[in-house]
């Protein structure tokens, strides 16, 4: 099974030498003249003003949360699915109670809201 | 010992060394975010680990749940926080004896469990050798919906609670944000808007 | 001894074998872009260098290289320029697990599918990186959507692969190719329709293609997540976003069309006659067909408004993907012929 496995690691090798020559040969070839209006943050010609990491809405955070717990259910989906045809009605069944479980979380989020986005 | 074993080892070797590398610069940086992305690092070795002992399904899943949507989280709280560093120095040390006691009790609870009787690592066997077309999450699915569909539900049941959970604590309904209502806005009429009023011109 | 390195080295060959011809076809999708746009909006098109404009492609890329790289004086330095690499790294190597062909893939893995999908979640993190590094407002605001997007959209996209599984009854994506033969009314975008339109609204969503780039939206924030990123930085980004295209397009094709089947198969007259066709070019046909899909939506559509994106993942696709998983896995239960057998 490992042998399957080693093209892709040499691959991931590859694509990391790709980026760093790309940027290295981008680097060596192009000009360097930098100047502190040329490297100050681009704010439509004002000078930057605060911080730029601020507290953000908590919508953002609840939609990555609940995404957590998606991802989670897909994770228990990938391979039910692929033996669904051999674990008959009773593996069916059982992740039928499971999905249930999460759709009564999915209509509770929506009666709730939390998917409204203003 | 041939090639691919020496091979193997030596992949072995780099990702665990990889994996205790970035986990020590979690702790060790200062900067928030690089600490995460250094952990995004080490599950990315421990991912390499696993796959290592033919459990594919395993690997890939640590990377989709932790690196894609947990560590996701993760940055989304730490990159918009503008931590201090000096607050941060201070509090490392109000909270250092809190930490050892913890620290501590984890040491213990690691060397009881690998102890021999318990999970004595001389006994464990590997699973190496696995032929070409061998699937870890056939093997897996196969068991999980079936003998244990017990545990499996309970984990639904859990995931339920996160989603209410979550809600509940995050989120306070519509709050006071000024928003366009835009069904409004397309039905108005003229008539509601605009009153045509007859002016009498001024007269000399 | 001998031998282990020349695998090696085959390997690397076979890999540059992949990646050399994914990067000419970058290119020229970008002029195809242009070409096809510009036909849209009753335009020429790029027509100065080389014969038609041909060259063009190339002028862009030695331009790109011999800028200057800036980076900003509050940025953080090496996140910063790490930020292209995470981009451009998951983007290649998704790609050594697609078959191109019956026994034409370079890595034949069993969790195919799987590792599609984890390398495709991966792409979130060369956007949040950029975007935070970069310390300005337009492009952490970018980063920001971009990430809340993606995420959103992902999870549809897992459940329509929920669906494949559940009539491949296989992560191996050479299983799931050949579980699809006999002709044009098997192939799995018929039983899975939902699924299939599902899987594309979200691989354009993910992608962060019109209709659905609110993460670059250049007249309200400038250019989003790399707006301060120039020359070769810029150039990874932009390289890593149209890789992504044609992996979205080859998943497609892969899962819903078929892959390399001919469409012709099973049918009395034109099956025979299309029989000698390599199934390396149908392949290449269908990735064509969804390409081009991409660019005529984005000459086609306005932008959608950032709430309306978030209402279509979480309220329309979700749902149907859910109702359609459900359904399709019936389907596997009750054994309905000719797709779940």
């Amino acid at each position: 099974m490992l042998e399957n496995y080693l093209p892709i690691l040499i691959f991931i090798g590859i694509g990391l030498v790709i980026g760093m020559a790309a940027l290295i040969i981008g680097a060596l070839i192009g000009p360097h003249k930098p100047d502190a209006e040329k490297n100050s943050p681009y704010e439509c010609g004002f000078p930057a003003f605060e911080d730029t990491r601020l507290p953000f809405d908590v919508r953002y955070y609840l939609v990555a949360i609940l995404f957590i717990i998606f991802d989670l259910e897909t994770a228990f989906l990938f391979p039910w699915a692929v033996v669904l045809h051999k674990i008959g009605l009773y593996g069916f069944l059982a992740m039928m109670v499971f999905l249930g479980l999460l759709t009564i979380g999915f209509i509770y989020e929506w009666k709730k809201g939390a998917l409204e986005w203003q | 010992m041939n090639l691919a074993q020496i091979f193997t080892d030596l992949v072995f070797f780099s990702f665990a060394a990889i994996l205790v590398g970035s986990a020590l610069m979690t702790i060790i940086s200062r900067n928030p975010v690089r600490s995460a992305l250094f952990l995004v690092l080490a599950f990315f070795a421990a991912t390499g680990l696993w796959i290592l002992l033919e459990v594919e399904f395993l690997g890939l899943i640590l990377i989709l749940v932790y690196v894609g949507a947990v560590m996701t989280l993760f940055l989304f709280v730490v990159m918009t926080l503008n931590i201090d560093v000096e607050e941060q120095r201070s509090s490392f040390v109000r909270y250092l004896p809190f930490a050892i006691v913890i620290v501590a009790m984890l040491v213990i609870l690691m060397v009881y469990v690998i102890s021999p009787g318990h999970l004595n690592p001389s006994e464990l066997t590997t699973t190496g050798g696995q032929p070409v077309n061998y699937s870890n999450t056939t093997e897996l699915g196969m068991v999980l919906y079936t003998d244990y569909a017990y545990p499996f539900e309970l984990a639904g049941i859990l995931l339920l609670v996160a989603i209410i959970a979550a809600i509940s604590l995050t989120f306070h309904g519509k709050g006071n944000n000024k928003t366009q209502n835009p069904d409004q806005q397309i039905l108005i009429r003229r008539e509601d808007r605009i009153r045509m009023v007859k002016m009498q011109g001024d007269k000399k | 001894m001998f031998n282990d390195l020349l695998l090696i080295l085959w390997i690397i060959i076979k890999i540059i074998v992949i990646v050399v011809p994914l990067l000419l076809g970058v290119a020229y999708l970008t002029f195809f872009e242009r070409k096809v746009i510009g036909l849209m909006q009753s335009r020429i098109g790029p027509n100065r260098v080389g014969p038609w404009g041909l060259l063009q492609p190339i002028a862009d890329v030695l331009k790109l290289l011999t800028k200057e790289i800036i980076i900003p004086s509050a940025s953080n330095r090496y996140l910063f320029v790490i930020a292209p690499m995470l981009t451009i790294t998951p983007a290649l190597a998704a790609w050594a697990v697609i078959p191109f062909s019956q026994g034409m893939a370079l890595a034949n893995i069993n969790a195919g599918v799987l590792y599609l999908f984890a390398l495709g979640s991966l792409s979130v993190y060369g956007v949040l990186v950029a975007g935070w590094a970069s310390n300005s407002k337009y492009a952490f605001l970018g980063a920001m959507r971009a990430a809340a997007q993606t995420i959103s959209y992902e999870i549809a996209m897992g459940f329509s692969f929920v669906g494949i599984l559940l009539a491949a009854g296989s992560m191996n994506l050479q299983d799931i190719v050949l579980k699809q033969q006999g002709g044009f009314w098997h192939w799995y975008w018929l039983p899975l329709l939902p699924l299939f339109v599902t899987y594309w609204i979200s691989g354009v969503a993910e992608t962060n293609r019109l209709p659905f780039d609110v993460a670059e939206g250049e007249s309200e924030i400038v250019a989003g997540f790399h707006v301060e990123y120039s020359g070769i930085t810029f150039a990874l980004f932009f390289l890593a976003e149209y890789i992504n295209m044609i992996m979205v397009s080859t998943i497609a094709a892969l899962l819903f069309l078929g892959g390399w089947l001919s469409p012709f198969e099973g049918i009395p007259l034109l099956g025979p006659l299309f029989a000698w066709v390599p199934g390396i070019i149908w392949l290449f046909l269908k990735i064509g067909g969804f390409l081009f899909l991409y660019i005529w939506l984005r000459a086609t559509f306005p932008r959608y408004r950032y709430d309306q994106i978030m209402r279509l993942g979480w309220k329309v696709l979700i749902p149907v993907t859910l109702v359609w998983v459900v359904v399709v896995s019936l389907g596997v239960e009750f054994k309905i012929a000719p797709w779940f057998i």
